[in-house]
């Protein structure tokens, strides 16, 4: 997920706080290559894999939302202004709220492990079906398409250096023994950065004690946990200390994922209109009151393959769950949301545009300057700060300046592979990205982040590149959101190691073919 | 296996897991931490002596090893509380003062409060941290605020929402909440209902004593004695505790059987005066009752009624007094302080009937038949047998 570090109460951040199916881990949805029989989309939701890869909790509800709209294009293409902003977002509101006509799937698993999948409001009706867990199934609709489904454990098809964005942010309970209570020794108050501060020692590698973050822990010092240096810390060869390793920190682990490819005109009746398939999760845990009850299924779902459901109120069950984890974009939490329960709200984070305003200003105090000291351009306005500055904001008008660029800016691809057809599409830009907080999947496009999310990006690494000046050049050329992963730009800067930040493939290949995830790992 | 079973197994497995891979020491704060959460985990399982002893022998050593860290000090506060170690429940807050700031520490200092009568600042302490985050126990500590000062179908109200807030994952919690609100009903005489909530508890999370003696309770007060007498013996082969023994004795004492009676009293007196003399404080108040309402030694009662008062000076201590004066025939004095234990506006059947006893005796007739009048509104079957909780 992206959202690792996400101290959410069902959140495995903690040592002691045991690993929950409801932490969701990631969303990827892209265009299937496979167009026999009409376009599909491929969307595929993983969670922690409790209490196994492969066996999921009968306490839990999973939702996967979906609404096809047109492409939508920015309407004030001149305007770049905070008004604008706001209104970009009331505009979202309105139409999630309002006009958008949202369908679902809906899966919870029974004791024996069967998996009662419903599939809610879509065009041709809604219906239900009862399937096997850990297996590929095509399951017919009432209007005959046919979606692939499987559910079950797969290998973790996250891979980033996770230790170095904690690192990046001064996350203490990666590193220190960080008693649950002490709220305010999570993110220490230390500037962000990309590049070790000189003498920030809570947080600097250390080569007496290398795993430390890696799963060994110390003790946190009496505070205060501050940092009072000047400058970035270089070696004796003038060399920077990057935060980030590039080891993959989920290598070898598992989730159970649930991953369906869904015909496009199963979710819309006007796919070549609809372009844009926007897709979230949600987990639900069965509240108490109800686990009492032992509310059986409707006994038509166990008699047939599936049947007609405009009949049952899909409220009603709804209101025995509770929503605990929801999962869109990759660190739309992690990074911009600071990972509190409150804020848990999948796509409907709209009241959040603000707090996204003064907290993406808050990280480009401290990524803009490591990114200029590398001798690249930064999208953040920093005045020229030689170092990584700790700043919070309580005024989004004072924070929004600074960050307008990093807003506003499109995001540029390395080539134009993700854009087949060469149709004139957009470049996203960030504001548009991350509210509403869903994976927003162009049919047009191959679905790389962030047109979707494709399982072979390094979307880590690609959040780094919101900071970098996509009008700027390196060797000739453009910048875009997979610079940091070209290792030239590393071998000619002055840093150690010479390694983009996060590892650039997973740690095994993906699949050709449905259900895309690998294999899991023996356990 | 029911589920009382499968935690208490799961929890023993955690618990030698831990000290498997910690070796004689623990190495981290964490693991010493996680060690000591677990062992008073299983110690709110069994309420045996012993586990508490081991949880906090583990606390302590975990404080002496790695400094008072904030969440083995919040261990140690919720330990000395359920024993009603008030003072070193200040101590235990003064080695961490940010411990008070926080959210978990602000719930304790409302219990505090409430424990030491400062009814008002615990009744606002407990709404501000429900308005901050609606959680499950603090909405379940305002329900019972607001049960106690005769707020029922509000209490029942708050404890719905506490529900609300529990999940399939927290089942024992939720089990307990059911608890609260058979206590409840049975507080008003309706003993059905009572009856149902429980049996829903047991259902929720089978298997645990604690039900099953609230269960018990429910089937004497319907006078179906023999189910309860047996359910008892069952539940102190589980949990052998002097005050379920001391429950069991005047449930024989109601129905006559006196000789049996007397056994189970003296069994639970032993375990009382143990556990004082050990210096253990947490059963001054069984002992107050017991020489009150067992043994009608009312010189005895009082002197354990002030030991717990000057401890915890609030309604319950008031009025335990009150009662213990009483018995000592000093009327007077037993009214003075039952006004006291009454004054914050506290609305129990028993103590109501208590204070009619007491104003009859004090030869104000007028104010015991209107106490007596105001038992009955709230439970008129009050005179059946019950537990005091």
């Amino acid at each position: 997920m992206a959202d690792h570090n996400d101290p959410n109460a069902v959140n495995s951040i903690f040592s002691d706080i045991d690993h929950s199916p409801a932490d969701l881990y990631d969303l990827f949805g892209f265009p299937s290559k496979d167009t026999d029989g009409g376009e599909k989309v491929v969307i595929a939701l993983t969670f922690a894999s409790v209490p196994e890869a492969g066996v999921l909790d009968s306490d839990l509800l999973y939702r996967i939302l979906i609404a096809a709209h047109p492409r939508v294009v920015w309407p004030e293409h001149d305007e770049f202004t905070l008004d604008a902003l706001g209104r970009y977002f009331d505009a979202v509101k309105n139409k999630y709220l309002g006009e958008l006509k949202t369908a679902e799937i809906r899966v919870t698993i029974d004791p024996a492990q069967k998996a009662t999948v419903k599939f809610i409001d879509f065009p041709g009706g809604s219906f239900s079906t009862v399937v096997d867990i850990g297996k590929v199934l095509a399951i017919p609709t009432p209007d005959g398409h046919s979606i692939q489904a499987f559910i079950g454990g797969r290998d973790d098809a996250f891979f980033n250096d996770l230790t170095g964005f904690f690192r990046s942010i001064n996350y203490a309970p990666q590193f220190y023994h960080v008693p649950h209570t002490m709220t305010e020794a999570r993110e220490l108050p230390i500037p962000k950065t990309l590049l070790e501060l000189d003498g920030n020692d809570l947080f600097n590698y250390d080569p007496n004690n290398p795993l430390l973050g890696s799963g060994v822990k110390q003790n946190l010092p009496p505070g205060p946990w501050t940092w009072k240096g000047d400058k970035f810390k270089k070696d004796a060869d003038g060399n920077y200390r990057f935060v980030y390793s590039g080891v993959d920190a989920q290598a070898g682990k598992n989730v159970n994922a649930i991953i369906l490819e869904i015909p496009l005109s199963f979710i819309t009746r006007s796919p070549a209109a609809n372009r844009v398939v926007n897709t979230w999760g949600e987990s639900w845990v069965r509240k108490a009151a109800h686990k009492v009850e032992s509310i059986p299924d409707h006994p038509v779902w166990l008699e047939h393959p599936w049947a007609l459901l405009e009949s049952i109120r899909f409220d009603d069950e709804l209101k025995q769950y509770k929503l605990v984890d929801t999962d869109g974009q990759p660190f739309a939490d992690a990074a911009l949301s600071e990972r509190e329960n409150n804020r848990q709200l999948g796509a409907n984070n709209f009241w959040l545009g603000p707090h996204f305003i003064k907290r993406l200003a808050h990280l480009g105090w401290g990524f803009g300057p490591s990114i200029s000291a590398l001798g690249l351009r930064t999208s953040f306005d920093h005045n020229n700060s030689p170092v990584s500055v700790l700043k919070t904001y309580a005024s989004v008008v004072e924070a929004f300046p600074r960050v307008k660029k990093t807003l506003f800016q499109g995001l540029r691809l390395p080539d134009d592979s993700w854009n087949p057809k060469g149709l004139d599409i957009p470049l996203r830009r960030p504001f548009e990205i991350f509210i509403p907080n869903v994976c927003a999947i162009d049919m047009d496009t191959t679905g790389t982040w962030p047109y979707g999310r494709r399982l072979e990006d390094q979307v880590a690494t690609r959040f780094l590149a919101l900071f970098l000046d996509m009008e700027a050049e390196f060797n000739g050329k453009k910048y875009h959101i997979d610079l940091l992963n070209d290792q030239s730009l590393w071998d000619q800067a002055p840093i150690v190691p010479k390694t983009p930040p996060n590892p650039l493939t997973n740690d095994v290949e993906f699949l050709d073919h449905f259900p895309y995830l690998a294999e899991p790992h023996p356990q | 296996m029911t589920d009382y079973q499968k935690e208490l197994e799961g929890t023993g497995k955690d618990i030698a897991g831990l000290r498997d891979g910690m070796g004689v020491r623990p190495c981290d704060p964490e693991k010493a931490t996680r060690l000591a959460y677990r062992l008073y985990h299983r110690a709110s399982l069994t309420a045996q002596f012993a586990d508490f002893q081991a949880a906090e022998a583990c606390i302590d050593a975990g404080i002496r090893q790695f400094g008072p860290q904030e969440d083995l000090c919040l261990l140690k506060v919720t330990l000395d509380f359920r024993f009603h170690r008030l003072d070193g429940v200040k101590r235990d807050l003064d080695m961490v003062p940010a411990l008070r700031g926080r959210f978990e520490g602000r719930s304790i200092l409302a219990d505090l409060d409430f424990q030491e009568g400062r009814y008002p600042q615990a009744r606002t302490a407990l709404e501000d941290l429900i308005r901050e985050d609606r959680s499950w126990d603090n909405l379940a500590r305002l329900a019972y605020f607001t049960f106690k000062m005769g707020g029922t179908e509000e209490a029942d109200r708050l404890y719905v929402e506490a529900e609300d807030e529990l999940t399939a994952k927290e089942m024992r919690s939720y089990a307990w909440v059911e608890l609260q609100r058979g206590v409840l009903r049975l507080s008003r005489g309706c003993y059905e209902d009572g009856l149902a909530h429980y049996r829903r508890a047991g259902t929720a999370y089978t298997g645990h004593w604690h039900t099953d003696e609230h269960i018990a309770e429910a089937l004497a007060a319907q006078g179906r004695f023999d189910e309860a007498i047996l359910l008892y013996r069952n539940v102190m082969e589980r949990a052998p505790r002097p005050e379920l023994q001391q429950t069991l004795g005047e449930l024989y004492a109601f129905i006559g059987r006196t000789g049996e009676a007397q056994l189970w009293f003296e069994q639970a007196l032993a375990g009382y005066l143990e556990s004082a003399g050990r210096g253990d404080v947490h059963y001054y108040h069984h002992l107050t009752d017991f020489y009150a309402d067992v043994r009608e030694d009312g010189a005895e009662a009082v002197k354990w009624a002030r030991m717990d008062l000057a401890l915890r000076d609030n309604f319950a201590t008031e009025a335990a007094l009150a009662w213990a004066l009483y018995r000592d025939r000093q009327f007077d004095a037993a009214r003075d302080a039952m006004d006291r234990a009454l004054s914050p506006g506290v609305r129990d059947a028993r103590l109501f009937a208590q204070a009619a006893a007491i104003e009859r005796a004090a030869g104000c007739v007028g104010d015991g038949a209107r106490h007596l009048r105001m038992a009955e509104e709230i439970n008129p079957r009050y005179r059946d047998f019950h537990v005091h909780r």
